[in-house]
């Protein structure tokens, strides 16, 4: 475990290519209706999937109505699902490989399942909790004094709060060398961030490594479309839901397999939360999109 | 070993039978701080240790704990006590029967004594006991808001939601939540609206409050306005909608708080609420203008949210059809509106788009007429492509979004890409910068 972890100081690149990052199993496809319909295997590996596809199509689209209300940011680029370039041409599904980037560890290979299948919306990550050891005792003074982005308050919090701007995310440094990082919108960012962190912390001067990175939580939201009726899922799905208009509008259901705890609310867009790795929340929208539909009293 | 642990252990060797009657059965039971040997059979004291206690167990001895001594056993703490005097109390305002008002005084009493619940701030000691009526009310259907709850323990509601979850979860407890519906008959007993206690152009019998009410809440519901809303704000304005209907002509021009007033509803909670009651109220006059509109014997008399109060009478009493026919009608209208789209955007004869043009503006002129309220009902602030646009009746906060989400595009990364030192070396202070520092929090300081 030793060889992934230490950062010997200066270097370019904190591990090493193609290391396997903790923590992440692959997406597997939940069947929940017992269709009995078997995930097609994947033609090319460098294409997409027909659901990513479709998707991509339908933000394009988006993208396209939106240019032209004027609400995309600058460089006019469709909201990425997985891979980085997008060409402009939307080729028809199965075709051609429109990506020659290789598929990297953190990506999940969603299968080519139908689309009338699955409800064709894919949550989006909103934030990504993790933490990571720098693995020495830290003088948290010393750090305040000597960075620009860092604050501490030790009468309020018992940790630095340092942010950086590139990916926007913050950071807690505590003086025990244990970090936490919030705020990534993917994994792979969470770890840059958390290493940008680390090399910061080293060049103030201490011996910072960089030990068990480990995601802890991932929050993502997703809108399905339609207003849903909460008292009523409230009385079907009663072990699992809690409902208190009084407290909060929306309606928390704790879902068991996999354990996520959803944020419903009647104007259809969902929350998920308490997911370890990204499978998990798209798992528990696809466990919760019929019901949700059964709940779509159209008034 | 000291002096005091070889005496100790001297007396620590069990007595073998009693002298008395022969018995083997001798037990060490002790009398307070006093060892004692006793025969079982015949009870005479077989040995004794000694009364007093040497220097030795003075100094290195341990005390005896409250909660290990024989007072806690007899006696329940204070705050048990001052707590069941507390949950009676809250049980006899409430009006809870017999029965209810013990079950949850054994509630609390198991609920006290949870290791999660005993130690923690009174605050939240004297938030259970409002919980444990909360949960028995539930469990028995008698509709109690949190609400009330918190406004007879002074406690903030966001407390009672914690230790109420908290408490359903240690003891899984299975309670359903407190719909609306449930909750009107007692709030419209709230108001004071009986022919001895005002004048008769305005008072009203509770029952027919509550029927116009319910018939109320219930479009409410169909449309919207109640799922994810705080209930009380809800029931007032219905309440006060369904007052003034019963009597148009007499009670139109009486505001809200005259309402109240008259009704001598408990102050504390209109007050509060007043500006939300408000916004309900206009929602659910929307809502019946929206199927007003739709009245046959109208005939293109316009209805205002003004005015609309007369006609809620014959609303209510139609508003199934009225419903259907209203959503039926705006179906219609989207089919016609797409397929004039569609149609005028198969032109590519400028000519033939400018004959094609009027008769398009017409029938849209015509859709206009009909339902001059089209743009109300689908409100402007939605972008066209908004999935919005194809209900007639959204829940509000769909309909009022105040500010676009702009989906910031994603920042690809592996994860493992090299680290620029120059970006690591924006976020860290020259030594000029952190001397510049010093000196003005020196300078702070002094002040």
């Amino acid at each position: 475990m030793e060889q992934n972890n230490s950062i010997p100081p200066f270097t370019q690149g904190l591990s090493p290519q193609g290391s396997m990052t903790p923590g992440l199993t692959l997406f597997s496809p939940m069947m929940p209706y017992g269709t009995g319909l078997t995930p097609q295997p994947v033609q090319n590996t460098n294409s997409l999937s027909l659901l990513e596809e479709q998707q991509r199509q339908q933000q394009q689209q988006q993208a396209a109505s939106q240019q032209q209300g004027g609400m995309v940011a600058g460089s006019g680029q469709t909201p990425q699902l997985y891979h980085s370039q997008v060409s402009t041409t939307t080729a028809l599904p199965g075709n051609t490989p429109l990506y020659n980037t290789p598929l990297t560890p953190m990506t999940p290979v969603t299968p080519a399942t139908p689309a009338s299948e699955s409800s064709g919306i894919v949550p989006q990550l909103q934030n990504i909790v993790s933490t990571v050891n720098l693995g020495c005792k830290l003088d948290l003074k010393t750090i305040a004094l000597r960075a620009r982005n860092a604050e501490y308050n030790p009468k309020r919090f018992a940790a630095v709060i340092m942010r950086i701007r590139e990916p926007r995310t913050t950071a807690l440094i505590f003086s025990s060398g244990k970090m936490v990082c919030t705020g990534a919108k993917s994994e792979e960012q969470s770890r840059l961030a958390a290493r940008k962190y680390a090399r910061v912390v080293q060049k103030l001067g201490f011996p910072a490594k960089f030990l068990d990175f480990k995601i802890q939580n991932m929050v993502g939201s997703c809108d399905v479309k339609f207003p849903i009726r909460l008292e009523g899922l409230v009385l079907t799905h009663q072990q699992f839901s809690s409902y208190e208009p009084e407290l909060f509008p929306g309606l928390i259901y704790r879902m068991i397999k996999p354990r996520i705890v959803l944020l419903i609310f009647v104007s259809g867009k969902v929350v998920l939360t308490g997911a370890k790795v990204r499978g998990e929340i798209y798992e528990a929208f696809e466990n919760i999109y019929p019901i949700l539909k059964g709940f779509r009293k159209t008034t | 070993m000291s002096q005091g642990r070889m005496i100790e252990a001297a007396f620590r060797r069990m007595p073998s039978s009693c002298p008395e009657c022969g018995s083997s059965s001798v037990v060490e039971d002790d009398l307070y701080s006093q060892r004692q040997w006793v025969c079982e059979d015949c009870g005479s004291v077989v040995e004794e240790g000694l009364l007093t206690t040497l220097l030795s167990d003075e100094t290195q001895g341990r005390d005896v704990p409250y909660h290990a001594s024989t007072e806690e056993i007899k006696k329940p703490c204070r705050n048990l006590i001052a707590g069941f005097i507390r949950v009676r109390a809250m049980c006899r305002i409430l009006r809870l029967s017999n029965d209810m008002e013990s079950e949850v005084v054994s509630l609390f009493e198991r609920a006290y004594n949870l290791p999660n619940f005993l130690h923690v701030t009174i605050t939240k000691k004297e938030v259970l006991g409002g919980c444990c009526i909360l949960c028995v009310c539930r469990q028995r259907n008698w509709p109690v808001s949190m609400g009330t709850v918190a406004y007879l323990l002074g406690a903030d509601s966001s407390v009672i939601g914690t230790v109420y979850q908290e408490l359903i979860k240690s003891l899984n407890i299975k309670a359903t939540t407190t719909g609306i519906t449930d909750l009107m008959e007692s709030f419209c007993y709230d108001f004071k609206l009986g022919p001895q206690q005002v004048e008769e152009v305005l008072s009203e019998t509770p029952q027919r409050l509550l029927d116009r009410m319910s018939a109320l809440i219930e479009l409410a519901s169909d449309t919207w306005i109640v799922t994810g809303r705080q209930p009380l704000p809800l029931l007032m304005g219905s309440v006060y909608v369904a007052w003034q209907s019963l009597n148009p002509s007499a009670r139109m021009k009486y505001s809200f708080t005259k309402f109240c007033k008259i009704g001598k509803a408990p102050e504390q909670s209109w007050r509060r609420s007043r500006d939300t009651a408000l916004k309900r109220v206009s929602e659910l006059l929307e809502v019946l203008c929206k199927l007003g509109r739709e009245l046959p014997w109208l005939r293109g008399v316009p209805v205002e949210p003004k005015t609309v109060t007369t006609l809620v009478e014959d609303i209510l009493k139609h508003r199934r059809a009225l419903l259907s026919r209203a959503i039926q009608k705006y179906q219609q209208q989207l089919q016609n509106q797409l397929s004039e789209t569609q149609t005028t955007e198969c032109d590519d004869d400028p000519s033939e788009s400018n004959r094609c043009e009027p008769p398009s503006s017409e029938s849209s002129d015509q859709a206009e007429c009909e339902n001059p309220a089209d743009e109300e009902a689908t409100d402007c602030q939605l972008p066209p492509s908004h999935w919005g646009k194809s209900h007639l009746f959204l829940p509000p906060c769909v309909k009022s979004r105040k500010r676009q989400r702009v989906d910031v595009p994603q920042l690809e990364v592996t994860g493992d890409e090299d680290i620029s030192d120059s970006e690591i070396e924006s976020y860290i202070r020259s030594p000029g910068e952190i001397k510049l520092y010093l000196k003005a929090q020196k300078e702070l300081k002094q002040e």
